[in-house]
């Protein structure tokens, strides 16, 4: 790989490993999502800078919008559960 | 040419200062959005945080917002150039709808990060892949490290703005 790609892949990596673990060791859920949503741009990133290519951009967006739904839905649920 | 190290931390404050603009224009500290964004931000708050600042960490969390668009901004760039910015507006505004977002911060967010990353990348040599890693830099200061003092600052700047 590239010296320059490297730098910047490591860059992601780092940051998404640090925010997976913290998520791992936050014990409320609502709390792990914020760590949970940098990892999610961390690895969106790290797919772009992976594959070059323009249907990796789709494939992406893709995860990214599906992992945004799904924080919504934990979180709404969450709240739902409160209310009750 | 500027070198990739040096660009990293100027991109990544750019990114920053970016989308907190933006997310602050769109006015999401003001309240909950939908009722997953807003039950975070009472989680942030009886942690110690601020209500404002986590519901604005809330809303970012649960739609696309200005930095979901310009972190998408940058991939497309980087991997197609323009066209493929074009194409991450077009699909940070379908997945704010998919989202139930009723803003604009996301598809602002991608085309305001188009135009920057365009206009350094062409005329001050930024090379395209510092903008992915500075937006992902971006991101991990204000909810990476610690989301608690994050909605504090947050909160004080748009009370300041507002």
């Amino acid at each position: 790989m590239e010296e320059g790609l490297m730098i910047v892949e490591g860059i992601c990596v780092v940051i998404g490993v640090y925010c997976a673990i913290r998520a791992v060791f936050e014990p409320k859920t609502l709390k792990k999502l914020p760590y949970l949503n940098v990892m999610n741009f961390a690895v969106a990133g790290s797919i772009v800078l992976l594959m070059p290519y323009p249907i990796t951009i789709c494939a992406a967006i893709a995860y990214f919008i599906g992992s945004t739904l799904e924080s919504n839905a934990i979180s709404s649920t969450v709240a739902q559960l409160e209310e009750k | 040419m500027i070198d990739l190290i040096p660009a990293i931390p100027l991109a990544a404050v750019i990114c920053l200062l970016l989308f907190t603009a933006l997310d602050i224009f769109w006015k999401l500290p003001q309240k909950g959005g939908v009722s997953g964004a807003d039950v975070i931000g009472k989680e942030l708050e009886n942690s110690g945080g601020d209500l404002n600042g986590g519901w604005m960490i809330g809303n970012i969390i649960s739609s696309p917002d200005a930095s979901a668009g310009t972190l998408l901004a940058a991939c497309g760039y980087y991997a197609w150039g323009i066209w493929g910015a074009l194409i991450s507006i077009v699909l940070v505004y379908v997945g704010a709808r998919i989202c139930a977002d009723k803003g604009f911060a996301g598809t602002s967010g991608a085309i305001c990060a188009t135009l920057i990353i365009w206009a350094l990348t062409s005329f001050a040599g930024f090379p395209p892949e510092s903008f992915i890693a500075g937006c992902v830099i971006a991101i991990f200061l204000v909810e990476g490290i610690s989301p608690k003092h994050a909605s504090r600052l947050l909160g004080k700047i748009w009370r300041k703005v507002s």
